[in-house]
C-alpha cells in the first residue's frame, strides 16, 4: 500500500504521542509512590502479532520485554477468541516475563470489531505477596518472591471492579489498595492508547495505520542496521563482574563475546556464571532487553524511536542455566544487577570501535531499599530505588546523581514520604562528593541518603551491586567508588548485610550511598578551569586536585 | 488613552486605543535595553505620554534571563542535609536512551548553596526548632561571601508551616536589607520539594533583573510626563501594577505568550465565542490554549529550560513550528519541519539576510501562500529565488516539484500544531470540534485553515489586526491574582463548610492584597478544587462557580470529581477495591478586578477595487486564489475560498469549501461550507 509520506509522518509521531500520554496517565492515576513519584512504570503500543510499535520514554528495562511478554500471551489464545473488554496479565519470568513485580497488562484495540492492536503497560508493583513483604530477598525459588500470574486472559467487565480476579489479586497482596489502585493506573494508560489510535483509524483509515506500524518498525530495523553497518566487522569481548551471590565472596563474571558481520550483531554469553541459589538472576526477557537497550544507546541517535525493530539486527546466545538464562524456577528479583553487568560488558565490548558513543561504566546498578512495618490491620511498604552517576565520555562529564541507564525512575520527594510514612524520615539526600572516577573528564556523582527510623521493629532489606566491583573508567579514566549501605546503632556501625532483613529501631539510622561513575581519559589533560571549577563546588577536594590532577588551588 | 506594548524576540508591537480609534505600530525590538523599543514605538505611534491613562506592558525580559542565565547572583538557604536539591533534581532523564547527557545548568551554583539547621513536619510540627542566634551568624557570613543580589530560602514542609522561612527572611533583611529575599511559602504553597524549591530560586533569580528593569522604565517614563497607571502582564493572563510584579517576577515570566491568550478572549467575547482554541504562530514557535467558556485552563506547573516553575500559568503548549522552521530530512528519509528555526538572523532564505537553509517562510512563498511583497506592508520584499534555490536539494531528493515538497513541507509542519492541540485538548478530554480555532501571531491565520480541516473544527475566527494580537491582548486583560493552598480535606459531609471556610479565608487575603496594590474595585473570586481518590498522588481540577461552592453537598462534589475522572482516565470509582474515597487536597483562588470594557469603533468596510487572482499550489494541486484587501466590502456580504486576504499584520488563507465573513467588530468568521 502506498502511503502518502506526509501522512506516514502524521501517523508516526501521532502513534509515539499516544504512548507518551498513556505514560502520563498511568504516573497521574497511580497510588503507590513506587509508581506515582519514582515512575517505575512503561507504556506502549504493539500490534496485533505483539510487536513494539510505538513506547513511552520511561524504564528501558520494561519496554524492551514489551513484545517478548505478550507474545506468550497471543500462543495461548486464538485471536478470534478475544473480546473488546478483555485484557492479558502476564509476570511470569519463565513465560516472557521480568520480575514478578512488573506486571503487564495488554488491552486488545479493536476498530470496528477487527484487532489493530494491543494497548501495552507494565507497572512496577509495591507488594505482590511472597514470602516476605515488599521484598524477599531470602527467597530460594520463584514461588517465595510473589504471586505468579501466567500469560492469562480476563475480562475488565466480568472480572475486576469486584469481579473474580481482582478479588483473587486482592486476597493474595498485603497492600491491596495501593497494589489494585496502580492496575486500574495501568488500565487508564491502555484505555488512553486504545481511544487514540481508534480515533486514528477513524481519520485515516486502519489499512493506513497498519501500514505506518509496519513501517515504523521497519524504520527503525533500518536503521539500526546501517548504524551496525558502519561498524568495522570482527569479534570484540567485554566483561564485567557481579559482586557476588549474597552467600559467597566470588565475584560472578558476565562475560560477551560480539561479533559484527554486514548488518547485524551477535552476541553470544558464552563463559558467563552459572545461575546462583539466590535472586540475581535474569530471566532471558530481561537480558534481551538489557542487550538492546545498550545496543540502541550506543549506535542510534536518541530521536530514532525505539520499537521491535531494535531487536531483529540482533543475534542473541544465552547458555541455558547462566545467570543471565535460568532454569525454572530460579528466584530472579535482583535481575537488574547481571542485566546491568551485561549492559556494562557489551559497552566495553563497543567501546574500542565508537569511542566516540561509548561511555566509561557508571553506578550502573539497581539499588532498590525496601522499609516496611506491620500495623494494626495491614502493612506499610516503601520502596525507594537510587540512582548513581553515570560514566565520563569523550566529550563530556558524567551525569551527576541521575537513574541508572536501565531504569529511568525518579527519586521520591522527602516531603511526599514525610506525608505518607511516620516510621521513618529522611534525615538528610545530597551528592556524595569524590564518589566518581577522575578523568579528562569524570564520571558522575553518586548520591548519598540517609534514614532516621522513627519506630521499633521496622524491616529493612535491599539489593545492590557494585559493593565490591567498582565500575571502570576508560582511556585512562580512574575508577569510581563502591556503593555502600550502612546501618548505625548509637552512632556506630552495625556488623550486618543490608542483604538479609534486618530489623531496626527508633534511632537508628541507615545511610546509603551510591557508586559515581568512572572517568574518561588522562586526569592531567583535564582543562583547569574544570577542577578549579569542581574545588569551588566542593565536589573534589583540594588535596585530589593536586594529587590527581596536579592542579595547584 | 489606552496603550498596550508588547515586545517580543523580534519585533515591538504596540496598540493604542482611544475614543479616535485604534492604532497598531510595529518596530524593531531592542534586546540589550528593551525599554527603547517601547519609546520607539511609542514615538512611531506619535503618542505623547502625558495623554495615557494606562499603559500595559508585555515582555520577554525574565525568560531571556533565565535563557541566558544573566539574572542576579542567588544564593539558596535550606534545610540541614539538602544543600544539593536543586543539583539533584527528580534524577530522572529526558530521553531514556541518552548515554552523554547533563542536567540544566542550575541557577544557583552547590558553592552558593546554604543549610541551616531546622526541620518542620508534614503537619506543621516543629521537629528541630530554629537557632536564631546560630543561623543569623551563619547567614552573615555566608551572604558575605559573594557579591548576591538576591536569596531563595526554601525549607521543608514550610508549605505547610512557613514560620521559619519567615524568621530567616527577617535575619537577612536586617544584616542585608538591598538583598532580594524570596522564600519558598511565598511562591509556590504545595508539597514536592524539589518543584517548590526550583520555584523559588528562579523567583529570586530574575527578582534582581526584572525589579531594575521595571524601576529603569518607570524613571524613564514618569521623567517623559506620564501619569497613568503602569502594569505588567503575568503568565496567568492577568496583569498586576508594576510595583507588584518588582516584588514577585516569577509570576511575569511568560507574559508575552499569555497576553495572546487574555486578547483572544476578549475577541472571542465580543464575537460571540466563549469556546476557543488559540493558535499563535510566529517566527520559532507555536503557542496553543484552550478557552472554555471565556476562561483559559490553568496549568498548576511549567517549566523553563527544563527548570520547573510551580505557579499557576495559562495551559499553553508550544511546539517547535514558526515560519522561521527549518524544514530537513531526517536520516530515516522522513521530512521533517523543525524544531530548529532559522530564527530572526539569518531568518528564511527569503529574507535575504544570508539564510541557506528551507524555511516554513520560504515554502509558502514558493506555494504562492505569501505574496513576495506582503511583509510590512510591503517595507521588506522576498527573494523568490532564494526560496526556490533553498528547497531545491530537498526537492530532488524527494524527487518532487519545487511547490510539491513546499507544499509538503507546510503539511508536516501543520501536523506538529495539530498535535500540539491535541495535547491540550484530547489528552485532558476535550473535544477540538466543540470550540473555534482563533488563528494569530504573524503566521497562524495562513495555517489555520488546514489545521482546522485536520481537526474537524467547524469554525475559525481570526480577529482583527491578527498579528499584533497579544499587544491587544495587554489591554484586554483584568488585573488577576492566583492563589493555591494544599490543604487535605477529606469528601465528607463535614466538607462542604471545610472548603468554603478554608476559600473565605483566602479570598479575604486576596482582597487585601488587591487593595494594597493600589486595586480598589472588588474583584470577582473563582474556585478550582484539587481533588483526587486517596491514595493517589496527582489531582484533577474540579471548578467550582459561585452558585456552586454555596450550593455544594458532599454528593455533587464527588460526582464532580467522578466525572472529571472518568473524563481523563477513561475510568472512575467503580464497584472495586481500590480508591472510593475521595479527598480534597488543595484549593486554587482566583481574584480578578475586571476593567471597565472598551469600545472598538465599528469596522466599515469600504475598498471597491476589483479583486485579483493567483495561482496557489495547495493540498497537492494548483489552485486559483481570490486576492483579497482585508477593508475589501465583498468581505460583508461573504466570500468563497480559496481566497487569500491581505491584512496589514498578516495573511488569511480561506480553503475551497470555506466561507468568510467579516463581522461588525472586524473579525472575520470563516465556516466550513455546509456538504
Amino acid at each position: 500500500m502506498a502511503v502518502d509520506p506526509v501522512d506516514r509522518a502524521v501517523i508516526t509521531q501521532a502513534l509515539l504521542a499516544a504512548a507518551r500520554e498513556m505514560g502520563t496517565k498511568l504516573v497521574r492515576s497511580a497510588y503507590s509512590t513506587i509508581v506515582r513519584e519514582a515512575r517505575d512504570a512503561s507504556a506502549a503500543i504493539l500490534d496485533r502479532e505483539g510487536n513494539v510499535v510505538a513506547q513511552a520514554e520511561m524504564v528501558p528495562m520494561q519496554l524492551g520485554s514489551m513484545g517478548t511478554t505478550l507474545r506468550p500471551c497471543l500462543a495461548h489464545y486464538r485471536l478470534d477468541e478475544i473480546e473488546e473488554d478483555d485484557f492479558f496479565v502476564n509476570n511470569h519470568p519463565y513465560q516472557g516475563g521480568q520480575h514478578l513485580q512488573d506486571v503487564f497488562i495488554f488491552s486488545p484495540i479493536f476498530v470496528s470489531g477487527r484487532l489493530v492492536g494491543f494497548a501495552g503497560s507494565v507497572a512496577h508493583h509495591l507488594e505482590l505477596g511472597g514470602g516476605g513483604v515488599g521484598l524477599n530477598n531470602a527467597a530460594t525459588d520463584l514461588y517465595q518472591e510473589g504471586l505468579i500470574i501466567p500469560p492469562t486472559k480476563y475480562n475488565r467487565r466480568r472480572d475486576w471492579d469486584g469481579g473474580a480476579f481482582e478479588r483473587l489479586l486482592g486476597a493474595n497482596i498485603r497492600v491491596p489498595e495501593q497494589t489494585l489502585g496502580d492496575f486500574n493506573a495501568q488500565f487508564a494508560a491502555n484505555a488512553t492508547g486504545t481511544e487514540r489510535v481508534r480515533q486514528l483509524c477513524a481519520k485515516h483509515g486502519t489499512d493506513v495505520v497498519e501500514d505506518v506500524m509496519v513501517g515504523l518498525i521497519d524504520y527503525t530495523e533500518s536503521q539500526l542496521r546501517a548504524a551496525i553497518r558502519a561498524l568495522p566487522d570482527g569479534v570484540y569481548y567485554g566483561e564485567d563482574w557481579v559482586d557476588d551471590d549474597g552467600i559467597t565472596d566470588e565475584p560472578l563474571p558476565i562475560r560477551v563475546k560480539v561479533t559484527i558481520a554486514g548488518d547485524t550483531l551477535d552476541v553470544d554469553f558464552a563463559g558467563t556464571a552459572p545461575q546462583v541459589r539466590t535472586n540475581i538472576n535474569s530471566p532471558l526477557a530481561s537480558t534481551g532487553s538489557a542487550v538492546m537497550s545498550c545496543v540502541k544507546g550506543v549506535l542510534l541517535p536518541p530521536e530514532v524511536p525505539c520499537n521491535e525493530g531494535s531487536f531483529r539486527p540482533i543475534t542473541l546466545r544465552v547458555p541455558q542455566g547462566s545467570i543471565l538464562n535460568p532454569n525454572a524456577p530460579a528466584p530472579v528479583r535482583a535481575r537488574m544487577e547481571p542485566c546491568y553487568r551485561a549492559y556494562d560488558a557489551i559497552m566495553k565490548a563497543l567501546a574500542p570501535i565508537v569511542p566516540d558513543r561509548a561511555i566509561a561504566s557508571g553506578f550502573d546498578a539497581t539499588l532498590v531499599a525496601c522499609l516496611s512495618k506491620t500495623i494494626p490491620g495491614g502493612f506499610r511498604v516503601c520502596m525507594e530505588v537510587y540512582g548513581g552517576g553515570f560514566g565520563a565520555s569523550v566529550a563530556a562529564d558524567g551525569a551527576d546523581g541521575i537513574a541508572a541507564p536501565l531504569s529511568n525512575c525518579t527519586n521520591q520527594p522527602v516531603e511526599a514520604l514525610d506525608m505518607e510514612y511516620d516510621f521513618f524520615r529522611i534525615a538528610s539526600y545530597g551528592f556524595e562528593p569524590d564518589s566518581f572516577g577522575h578523568g579528562r573528564y569524570r564520571g558522575g556523582l553518586g548520591q548519598r541518603r540517609e534514614y532516621e527510623v522513627l519506630a521499633d521493629d521496622v524491616q529493612f532489606t535491599l539489593y545492590a551491586d557494585r559493593l565490591r566491583v567498582a565500575p571502570l573508567g576508560l582511556e585512562g579514566g580512574t575508577p569510581a567508588q563502591l556503593t555502600r549501605c550502612e546501618i548505625l546503632r548509637n552512632g556506630s556501625r552495625l556488623n550486618v548485610d543490608p542483604r538479609k532483613v534486618v530489623t531496626l529501631r527508633t534511632g537508628d539510622r541507615i545511610v546509603i550511598a551510591t557508586s559515581g561513575g568512572a572517568g574518561y581519559g588522562n586526569p592531567r589533560e583535564r582543562p583547569s578551569e574544570l577542577v578549579q571549577n569542581d574545588v569551588r563546588q566542593q565536589i573534589v577536594p583540594a588535596s585530589v586536585a593536586r594529587t590527581v590532577y596536579g592542579e595547584v588551588v | 488613552m489606552r496603550v498596550g506594548v508588547e515586545v517580543g524576540g523580534t519585533f515591538t508591537d504596540l496598540v493604542a486605543v482611544d475614543t479616535a480609534g485604534v492604532r497598531v505600530v510595529k518596530v524593531p525590538s531592542t534586546p540589550h535595553s528593551p525599554e527603547e523599543g517601547v519609546f520607539a514605538a511609542l514615538a512611531a505611534a506619535g503618542i505623547s505620554l502625558d495623554a495615557v491613562d494606562d499603559l500595559v506592558h508585555g515582555s520577554t525580559i525574565a525568560t531571556n534571563a533565565v535563557l541566558e542565565r544573566k539574572g542576579g547572583l542567588t544564593a539558596l538557604v535550606t534545610t540541614i542535609g539538602f544543600r544539593d536539591i536543586l543539583l539533584l533534581r527528580r534524577g530522572d532523564r529526558p530521553q531514556i536512551y541518552q548515554l552523554i547527557y547533563r542536567k540544566p545548568q542550575p541557577i544557583v551554583e552547590r558553592q552558593h548553596s546554604f543549610e541551616v539547621n531546622e526541620r518542620v513536619l508534614a503537619n506543621g510540627s516543629v521537629h528541630v526548632p530554629l537557632d536564631l542566634a546560630a543561623t543569623e551568624q551563619m547567614l552573615r557570613e555566608a551572604l558575605a561571601g559573594a557579591p548576591f543580589q538576591a536569596v531563595a530560602v526554601c525549607l521543608l514542609n514550610a508549605y505547610i508551616n512557613p514560620a521559619h522561612e519567615r524568621a530567616i527572611a527577617v535575619l537577612i533583611r536586617k544584616h542585608f536589607p538591598a538583598l532580594h529575599v524570596t522564600c519558598s511559602h511565598e511562591v509556590a504553597q504545595e508539597f514536592r520539594e524539589y518543584e517548590r524549591a526550583s520555584t523559588t530560586a528562579l523567583s529570586a533569580y530574575v527578582q534582581p533583573v526584572m525589579d531594575r528593569y521595571l524601576g529603569r522604565f518607570d524613571d524613564r517614563l514618569r521623567a517623559e510626563g506620564f501619569k497613568g497607571r503602569f502594569s505588567i502582564m503575568q503568565s496567568n493572563g492577568g496583569r498586576l501594577p508594576a510595583s507588584a510584579i518588582r516584588r514577585n517576577a516569577i509570576t511575569a515570566l511568560f507574559s508575552g505568550p499569555a497576553a495572546g491568550v487574555a486578547g483572544a478572549v476578549r475577541q472571542g467575547v465580543l464575537a460571540g465565542r466563549r469556546n476557543i482554541i488559540t493558535f499563535d504562530m510566529g517566527g520559532t514557535s507555536t503557542d496553543v490554549s484552550l478557552i472554555t467558556d471565556a476562561e483559559p485552563g490553568i496549568a498548576a506547573e511549567t517549566t523553563v529550560d527544563g527548570l520547573p516553575v510551580r505557579t499557576p500559568v495559562i495551559d499553553i503548549s508550544s511546539v517547535g513550528a514558526g515560519g522561521g522552521s527549518i524544514v530537513w530530512r531526517d536520516a530515516g528519509g522522513l521530512l521533517r519541519s523543525g524544531p530548529q528555526s532559522a530564527g530572526a538572523m539569518p531568518g528564511p532564505a527569503c529574507y535575504g539576510r544570508g539564510g541557506r537553509e528551507p524555511t516554513i517562510t520560504d515554502a509558502h512563498l514558493i506555494r504562492g501562500t505569501i505574496p513576495p511583497d506582503s511583509l510590512l506592508g510591503g517595507h521588506m520584499p522576498l527573494d523568490l529565488d532564494a526560496a526556490r534555490a533553498a528547497f531545491g536539494p530537498l526537492a530532488a531528493e524527494f524527487g518532487m516539484s519545487l511547490e510539491q515538497i513546499a507544499d509538503s513541507a507546510i503539511r508536516v509542519a501543520n501536523a506538529n500544531v495539530v498535535r500540539a492541540i491535541q495535547l491540550i485538548s484530547t489528552e485532558t478530554g476535550h473535544d477540538p470540534r466543540d470550540y473555534v480555532l482563533m488563528p494569530f501571531g504573524g503566521a497562524g491565520p495562513l495555517h489555520a485553515g488546514s489545521i482546522a480541516e485536520d481537526l474537524g473544527i467547524p469554525t475559525i475566527v481570526v480577529p482583527p489586526n491578527a498579528g499584533v494580537l497579544s499587544a491587544y491582548g495587554l489591554l484586554a486583560a483584568d488585573f488577576t491574582q492566583f492563589a493555591a493552598v494544599t490543604r487535605k480535606i477529606p469528601l465528607d459531609a463535614n466538607a462542604p463548610s471545610a472548603v468554603r471556610e478554608t476559600f473565605a479565608d483566602m479570598a479575604a487575603k486576596a482582597v487585601e492584597q488587591f487593595r494594597a496594590s493600589g486595586i480598589t474595585a472588588p474583584p470577582t473570586l473563582g474556585c478550582t478544587l484539587n481533588m483526587r481518590f486517596v491514595g493517589q498522588a496527582f489531582e484533577l481540577d474540579v471548578p467550582l462557580s459561585s452558585a456552586d461552592l454555596d450550593a455544594m453537598t458532599e454528593t455533587s462534589l464527588f460526582d464532580a470529581f467522578e466525572r472529571r475522572h472518568q473524563q481523563v482516565y477513561f475510568h472512575s470509582a467503580g464497584s472495586g477495591i481500590a480508591g472510593k474515597k475521595v479527598e480534597v487536597v488543595g484549593l486554587r483562588l482566583r481574584a480578578s478586578a475586571p476593567e471597565p470594557a472598551f469600545d472598538l469603533p465599528v469596522r466599515h468596510l469600504t475598498n471597491q477595487a476589483p479583486l485579483s487572482e493567483r495561482q496557489v499550489f495547495i493540498d497537492g494541486a494548483l489552485r486559483t486564489c481570490t486576492i483579497v484587501p482585508c477593508d475589501h466590502v465583498r468581505l460583508e456580504a461573504g466570500l468563497s475560498g480559496p481566497a487569500l486576504i491581505a491584512d496589514i499584520t498578516s495573511t488569511i488563507y480561506i480553503p475551497p469549501a470555506w466561507q468568510a465573513q467579516m463581522d461588525r467588530n472586524g473579525s472575520l468568521i470563516v465556516h466550513r461550507k455546509e456538504v
